[in-house]
């Protein structure tokens, strides 16, 4: 099926593109690439994984270059390039998402149009870069293999220590990070090689293409992590990872951050829906922030195998299928059409099962917040989870009815919820969003039912409403709650 | 009553702090409060304890007494099961409350438990279920030193437990993951640290392994045991990337404590720290040193 996969990598998307891996890059260009945000694909069943990673590199691709840390030599077998649409579509159809509901005008009674439908996500990932240079053989670094993939010269190093490695690359035309050594060198006595990435010029000609395609590896290994303190070195500020995990079993876990769901279910003010990139972007530095920042936040969770219908609710992209599932990594799906994967299964047991699980996970890390890789943990936990946000649309036409004059009053009230609701998401003052409150958006309203009309209603509300630190109080009630009961039933 | 009761009894002790522990996790971590599963392993702690002691238990006093006396260790087990694993069905969560309070009962040498009842529960289900995971207690590194360092005062100014077992484990285990970490690696100090703020590992060197009635007798057999215990999770942690390898490790190792016993016949651990509590007219606390504190 190799051809398969050539001729879909041919097909070139023309949508704006995503991210790098968090393997450090390096780069001729003195330092102007930067990571921001990366995407990487992660499979895992047993003790195989399977790392997909994406590369949005803009500029000459002679600058591009990676270096991933990875627990094994691995074969060229073990190497591929995939179709970076995949990427694309995992996103949009994992992404968060704005769903929108429709009143019903009560002085008309029910028609059938009622209908839920779900928004076009903005993209909520910006960009990543990587950069490289030329080769060459020295004593302290051992090329432990070197293949063409691709467009791709790969090389797997390993090496002694630290300085050699950074001689190495410095004088193989890489610019190394200056403080990149007090990373390379625990990995380096951890035992992991490097699999170095640049491109090969001839190769990439040939493909009449300016895009890079992602590199899947796969190898065996216990350990479930990814390298992105590597990562770090050359990133200034925060980096935003997503990751895409598909596992047989269930959800995916961070096991040495703390494991999060990123805020859902809220009802939001109409007007969100033109800015909803922003809002969510809003909220979750709201949330990143109020966590402490040294969190995994999961932004989508649900059992995706291919003969599961309900796959979200709603679906804000088509739902993966399983030739795209497969291009992922999911080699448990490989039946007869799908061959390429087939040598991975040889080595181990195989439950045949051919569930597939998808975890969404959202990271913002730095170097302060995040002091160790990456470890995780594919969990039995089959719970669906979707971060989702619900617009609702006003009923129309004459509300003169009693029915209807109810149904304004309610309106009002909802509404006024829905713009404190926003404030607290986004952690953003009332008066921020006055701009697209006001904006014309609800003419169909009637007049005081309009946001910009609840606006200072509910500012004067908020200021007089000072939260109490009611976590606190019930804090207290619980403790003093199970002393008195202890108390009371004689036990103390 | 209480703070005397609070300052004798490391039950008590121990069921504040885990109160605190779940309050903190449910308030403040925003953990997806699963009423359902808390309640399923309370209530079948519960009814286990209940039905067990009323057919099993030894009849030397009245069974309401008896029930009022181990009803902190119940609880105590259900609140590690609560803060450490984690399940989607009620059954499994059910099976594993059983087996934590039903294994006090049934797998016992000589009137004492083998296993740590929550620990047992924690590793039955995990492995034989495949259906629970082990929340390795991510509660954010600052929050799981403070609440460790107001542990250690407070065992410290209290004296309510023997502190003997947790320094020891936890500065085994500390100590290998700093050499190998910090000395041999070269990670920054902040990695080691992240390593070692887990909540799971506080719950576990503060609350689970210190049970007195699964620990040696013998104070240099405990101290070599408990040693072992956390060099072998050590290797498991830092080589095998088994989460939550101490508790398993635990589980492996209680079976050789009755073994220990044998070799070194120490006398029996006596459940209390000041004299008061060591006269015969409070017989009835005989009975709480039958019952395990987890």
């Amino acid at each position: 099926m190799k051809h398969k996969l050539l001729i879909i990598g041919v097909a070139i998307i023309a949508t704006p593109f995503i991210m790098s891996f968090c393997g450090f890059y390096v780069s001729k260009a003195d330092g102007t690439l930067k990571n921001k945000t990366s995407q990487v694909i992660l499979v895992r069943d047993g003790n195989k994984n399977v790392i997909t990673m994406y590369n949005d590199f803009k500029g000459d691709t002679k600058d591009f270059a990676m270096v991933v840390p990875v627990p094994v030599v691995l074969k060229k077998e073990d190497i591929k390039v995939v179709d970076q649409s995949i990427f694309q579509k995992l996103n949009d159809y994992s992404a968060p998402r704005l769903v929108e509901y429709w009143d019903q005008n009560p002085c008309y009674g029910y028609r059938e149009d009622d209908k839920m439908a779900p928004m076009a996500n903005k993209s909520l990932s910006e960009v990543a870069v990587s950069g490289y240079g030329n080769v060459r053989k020295k004593d302290a670094v051992k090329i432990e293999a070197q293949y063409i993939v691709g467009e791709y010269d790969i090389l797997i190093l390993s090496a002694k220590e630290s300085s050699g490695l950074k001689d190495w690359l410095n004088e193989n035309g890489y610019k190394i990070p200056a403080d990149a050594e007090e990373v390379l060198d625990p990995y380096i006595k951890s035992n992991l090689k490097f699999f170095v990435v640049k491109v090969n010029e001839k190769e990439k000609k040939k493909l009449n293409s300016n895009f890079l395609r992602p590199i899947q590896i796969k190898f065996n290994s216990p350990k479930f992590m990814l390298p992105i303190r590597l990562g770090m070195a050359n990133a200034d500020g925060d980096q935003d990872l997503i990751v895409y995990a598909f596992s047989r079993k269930g959800r995916i876990e961070c096991t040495n951050y703390r494991n999060t769901n990123i805020v859902t279910d809220k009802n939001i003010p109409l007007f969100v829906q033109k800015n909803f990139g922003s809002f969510y972007g809003n909220l979750f530095t709201h949330q990143w922030n109020n966590e402490n920042k040294a969190v995994a936040f999961l932004e989508y969770a649900w059992n995706v195998t291919p003969i599961n219908q309900m796959k979200c609710d709603p679906c804000v992209g088509n739902p993966p299928t399983e030739q795209d599932l497969v291009q992922s990594g999911v080699w448990w799906l490989n039946g007869k059409d799908w061959t390429d994967y087939s040598d991975v299964d040889e080595d181990e047991m195989d439950n045949g099962s051919r569930n597939v699980h998808f975890t969404r996970l959202h990271f913002r890390y730095n170097r302060k917040s995040f002091a160790q890789d990456l470890m995780f943990q594919v969990t039995p936990n089959t719970e669906n989870f979707q971060a989702r946000y619900i617009i609702t649309h006003p009923a129309t036409g004459d509300l003169s009815c009693d029915a209807g004059k109810k149904y304004l009053q309610d309106l009002k009230a909802r509404r006024k919820k829905e713009l404190l609701q926003l404030t607290a998401l986004t952690g953003t003052n009332i008066n921020n969003w006055q701009d697209d409150a006001t904006a014309k958006n609800d003419e169909e309203t009637v007049t005081e039912a309009q946001y910009a009309t609840l606006l200072p209603e509910v500012k004067n509300e908020s200021d007089n409403e000072k939260t109490l630190p009611g976590s606190m109080i019930l804090l207290s009630a619980v403790i003093l709650g199970s002393a008195g009961f202890m108390r009371w039933k004689g036990f103390v | 009553m209480f703070l005397q009761k609070l300052f004798k009894d490391a039950r008590y002790f121990q069921i504040l702090f885990q109160t605190i522990f779940l309050s903190y996790g449910i308030l403040f971590l925003h953990w997806q409060a699963a009423w359902w599963l808390y309640s399923t392993y309370f209530i079948t702690s519960i009814t286990t304890q209940l039905v067990f002691e009323y057919f099993l238990g030894k009849k030397t006093f009245a069974y309401n007494k008896r029930i009022a006396f181990s009803f902190p260790s119940v609880i105590i087990s259900s609140f590690g099961l609560s803060l450490l694993l984690k399940t989607n069905h009620v059954e499994i969560a059910a099976l594993a409350a059983f087996i934590s309070i039903a294994s006090k009962f049934i797998i016992k040498i000589k009137g004492k438990h083998i296993f740590n009842p929550s620990a047992l529960g924690i590793v039955t289900a995990i492995f034989l279920t495949d259906t629970a995971w082990f929340s390795p207690g991510q509660w954010g590194s600052g929050t799981v030193i403070l609440f460790g360092v107001c542990c250690l005062g407070f065992i410290v100014v209290t004296r309510v437990q023997k502190l003997d077992i947790s320094l020891t484990f936890l500065g085994t285990f500390a100590g290998l993951l700093f050499i190998r970490q910090i000395i041999y690696l070269g990670w920054p100090i902040d990695f080691f640290v992240q390593s070692i703020s887990t909540g799971s590992l506080l719950l576990f060197s503060f609350f689970m392994i210190t049970d007195p009635k699964t620990i040696p007798d013998n104070k240099w057999a405990r101290i070599v045991w408990c040693i072992a215990i956390a060099a072998v999770a050590f290797y498991l942690t830092t080589f095998k990337f088994i989460n939550g390898a101490p508790i398993v490790v635990l589980i492996l190792a209680q079976p050789l404590v009755p073994l220990l016993d044998w070799l070194f016949k120490a006398r029996r651990f006596q459940w209390t720290t000041s004299p008061k509590y060591n006269t015969t007219k409070n017989d009835f606390l005989h009975i709480v040193h039958t019952r395990s504190i987890m």
